[in-house]
């Protein structure tokens, strides 16, 4: 009896100006989602004191209200994850006050669907079409032939004298392409420097020893090296043992990569690719068997350990550029251009958000938010 | 058709991956889910290969005559037995053989290659940290503050040097690594680009 | 960039300084000087960030560090689990390298048994995950899709701590404590594509790796090393095996110096002899 008379009190009572709910289907989502929003400004300005927001909701079509819990005061947002596409629904919002009284506001009727487009995310469609636009133009260019110059890399040229000094020695070469996975542009690149190395390898003779630290690595590792061997004419050098896996624990593949170069004492190593904390370990000791160390990376944080262990360091763009540059492969030396091309246009963009932040309209710079 | 098919495969996935950034449809996400499923599931079958390749590798040296390696693959293939047998047969939980071994033997050891970089960075400092030239000067004392900056000696010192760490840190280092960043993010995105439209095929084993 | 200078310290200068390393960082753990610790901006944002978060909010660990790095791992972990746990937050453990599952579900027991939590109720472990990018991205999408049972096998949609746990929308923040460069992942993968705020606690090491996210905004905050967690145990009121090693720490950095001093004396008095 007393609820029934609740009820009547709530229906009697005024849908007042307090409320402005609105629902609509939620923006740049996959759908069954509708968003519904109101106005906390009246709540607060009102004199009564607000304590509770209930939230119900309706199919249109259908006759029942279901409760869809209660909501903090202060909030003025719901997202309701559960609805159906196409259907239509109508929300109820149930303000009551701290003596009980409570106010009405229903929202109109919203229908949720899916979208095909995240509207949100346009500022990455645009970076990535520039970046597709100016890559895919100089790609067009290097496939009609055209020339692109790329400085001398000292790291690069130095590859040969130190094959060159491992045949010398009688010594092996060893090679390392860190902690990385198939699927790091490192270890992409890495494989790209390994199939000119293990060229010259072959040519000249030498053991190339690499171990890994990943199995995929070491598979597609095997088949560019076998590759390189088969090109340069002796595929009858090649020694697929080599070339192997060891372990993917960070320093256990660090304590053997030392063991084999304490044992093997390889005349140069090469430590091109991912690395983490062991790049030290590794550097420092072959170090101190003097072995001729090249290194080359993304891993900002471990150049500084190359740096000081190491007679040549690619520095990360120049890591990248080893392999249009070793190979003079037009198509990748063409993208270096496009790389410097898009430096230059992010070079113009930073200069310009540093003025524009500089003469406040630093708020501007929002529509770089990814949704 | 044995080097298009991955060929095509790596353009379709990848171009797909691409897209479905910008695409919510639950269709797009359902897709993205099962390619995210796939690729766990094919590492694990490689985790498999990189174990045979292990096996095998040091099979062959421990029945052959370097002397020299031999006692170390032996010891490798005892050290999968010991731990392959101890994991499968008597459990990995608390109180086994195969978490003794984890806790005392594992542990220790890597920690102790861990901790050999104290050893390798004061090596390294003692011979790489020297006032050749005027830019040298500049690194090593950037060194010593930001070194004397992180520890409790340095505020003993003065209040000056942490704050000054902080402002190398912060000012003249990130500009640097900011620098290299960008160039290692369009690094990045042009090989991405290569491997999808099948400019970049190394990773199939050659050209 | 030209050749280093190979041979010019020998085996036995080498093995000198290695020694001297070695007692420098051993003999202040065994007579504790007690130097006085400066709480930086970075731990307190984190610090302040937890805090203020409202209870049963939850946050996920993600262990992601080898055994190798334990002596500087646990103390972070253990810092901010203690917090986490103080504020009756809800904690879910994982792990995205291998070693790292069994160094998790041992400190989300162990911390939690301290505040008396119960497993599956407060806190539970998921377990671990190979390739991480996918798994940070899985995530993102549905967490029971990507952890169906949990470290012990258990179904974890059976566990009431999961209750309204869907993806990173649930989700408050993500504390990566890792040695390598798997933090970095969580950034450009769960940060940027899904928004979930992210706490690193890393290796001193691979503090600076973290640097340029911090200035961008894109984390929370930083705990690095084992200061990071020595300053985290000051701010919880708990000062443990962190706030001890800071002086072993201060004594190899300044014994680094000295060698940097050293090195450059014996260069310069060598040039003069070449110079007579």
């Amino acid at each position: 009896m007393i609820a029934l008379c609740f009820a009547i009190f709530l229906l009697i009572l005024p849908t007042a100006a307090i409320g402005g709910v609105r629902a609509f289907d939620t923006p740049d989502d996959g759908g069954n989602s509708i968003t519904v929003v109101w106005d906390t400004e009246p709540l607060r300005a009102s004199q009564a004191e607000y304590v509770r927001i209930e939230i119900q909701r309706r199919v249109v079509s259908g006759s029942g209200w279901d409760d869809l819990g209660k909501i903090p005061i202060d909030d003025s947002v719901y997202v309701d994850d559960n609805v159906e596409n196409g259907v239509g629904y109508t929300y109820r919002l149930i303000f009551t006050d701290v003596s009980g009284g409570a106010i009405i506001v229903d929202s109109e009727p919203a229908k949720s669907s899916p979208q095909l487009f995240n509207s949100r995310r346009t500022n990455v469609l645009i970076g990535v079409l520039i970046c597709i636009v100016v890559l895919g133009y100089y790609f067009y260019r290097g496939r009609k032939g055209g020339f692109f110059y790329v400085r001398p890399i000292a790291g690069l040229q130095a590859i040969d004298e130190a094959v060159g000094r491992a045949t010398e020695l009688g010594k092996p070469i060893l090679y390392s392409a860190g902690r990385g996975s198939m699927q790091r542009v490192a270890t992409i690149a890495s494989m790209n420097v390994l199939s000119s190395v293990a060229t010259k390898a072959a040519e000249y003779n030498t053991p190339l020893l690499f171990p890994n630290n990943d199995p995929v690595v070491a598979a597609v590792a095997q088949e560019v090296a076998y590759e390189a061997y088969v090109k340069a004419g002796h595929p009858d050098r090649y020694v697929a043992e080599n070339i192997f896996y060891l372990t993917d624990s960070q320093f256990g593949y660090a304590a053997a990569v030392d063991g084999i170069m304490v044992r093997q004492r390889p005349a140069t190593n090469l430590f091109m690719g991912s690395f983490e904390a062991e790049s030290l370990i590794l550097a420092e000791t072959g170090n101190s068997i003097g072995a001729i160390q090249i290194a080359g990376t993304d891993s900002t944080i471990q150049l500084s350990f190359f740096i000081v262990a190491c007679d040549y360091v690619l520095i990360g763009e120049e890591y990248f550029a080893a392999s249009g540059y070793l190979a003079k492969d037009p198509l990748v030396l063409s993208s270096l251009k496009g790389q410097d091309m898009l430096k230059l246009i992010l070079g113009i963009l930073l200069i310009l958000g540093a003025i524009l932040v500089t003469a406040g309209g630093g708020e501007l710079l929002s529509v770089l938010e990814i949704g | 058709m044995h080097r298009k098919l991955p060929l095509l495969i790596c353009f379709a996935l990848g171009t797909f991956m691409l897209v479905q950034f910008f695409v919510p449809h639950k269709a797009s996400t359902a897709l993205y889910e099962a390619i995210l499923d796939w690729v766990q599931i094919i590492y694990a079958f490689s985790l498999l290969v990189g174990a045979m390749m292990l096996i095998k590798h040091h099979a062959v040296i421990a029945s052959g005559r370097d002397a020299k390696e031999r006692p170390f693959s032996i010891l490798i293939l005892m050290g999968i037995t010991v731990m392959l047998v101890a994991g499968l047969f008597f459990g990995r939980g608390e109180g086994t053989v195969f978490h003794w071994l984890f806790q005392n033997v594992q542990a220790p050891m890597q920690a102790t290659m861990f901790s050999l970089l104290s050893f390798f960075v004061a090596s390294a400092a003692y011979r790489g940290f020297r006032a050749r030239n005027s830019q040298a000067i500049f690194l090593l004392v950037a060194a010593i503050i930001v070194m004397l900056g992180r520890i409790p000696v340095g505020e003993i010192i003065s209040s000056y040097i942490p704050k000054a760490a902080d402002w190398i840190l912060n000012v003249p280092s990130m500009a640097a690594r900011r620098g290299i960043y960008i160039g290692i993010a369009l690094g990045t995105i042009a090989t991405s680009l290569r491997v999808i439209l099948g400019i970049e095929r190394t990773y199939l084993g050659g050209k | 960039m030209g050749q280093n200078d190979k041979n010019k310290m020998g085996i036995q200068g080498r093995h000198f300084i290695f020694i001297l390393m070695a007692i420098v960082v051993a003999a202040p753990l065994i007579f504790r000087v007690g130097l006085p610790l400066r709480v930086t901006a970075e731990v307190r944002q984190v610090y302040g960030f937890l805090d203020r978060l409202p209870p049963h909010s939850a946050v996920i660990f993600s262990f992601d560090h080898e055994t190798s790095t334990l002596p500087e791992m646990v103390p972070l972990a253990e810092a901010l689990l203690r917090h986490c746990f103080r504020k009756n937050l809800k904690v879910f453990g994982m792990a995205l390298l291998a070693e790292g599952a069994a160094v998790g579900d041992d400190n989300l027991r162990r911390i939690g048994s301290e505040y008396d939590k119960k497993y599956g109720e407060d806190y539970l472990f998921w377990g671990f995950r190979p390739q991480f990018t996918t798994a940070i991205l899985a995530l993102g999408e549905r967490i029971d899709h990507e952890f169906p049972s949990d470290y012990t096998g258990q179904d974890i949609r059976s566990f009431p701590v999961m209750e309204g746990i869907e993806n990173y929308k649930d989700i408050a923040a993500v504390i990566t404590v890792g040695d390598g460069d798997i933090p970095v992942y969580w950034v450009n993968y769960a940060q940027a594509r899904y928004g979930v705020k992210i706490i690193p606690a890393v290796t001193a090491v691979m503090a600076t790796t973290m640097y340029p996210f911090l200035q961008s905004g894109q984390l929370v905050g930083l705990a690095a090393g084992l200061k990071g967690a020595a300053e985290y145990e000051m701010l919880i009121g708990k000062p443990g095996r962190a706030v001890k090693g800071m002086d072993a720490q201060s004594g190899a950095h300044i014994f680094v110096i000295i060698l940097i001093l050293v090195g450059n004396t014996v260069m310069i008095a060598g040039r003069r002899r070449k110079g007579r």
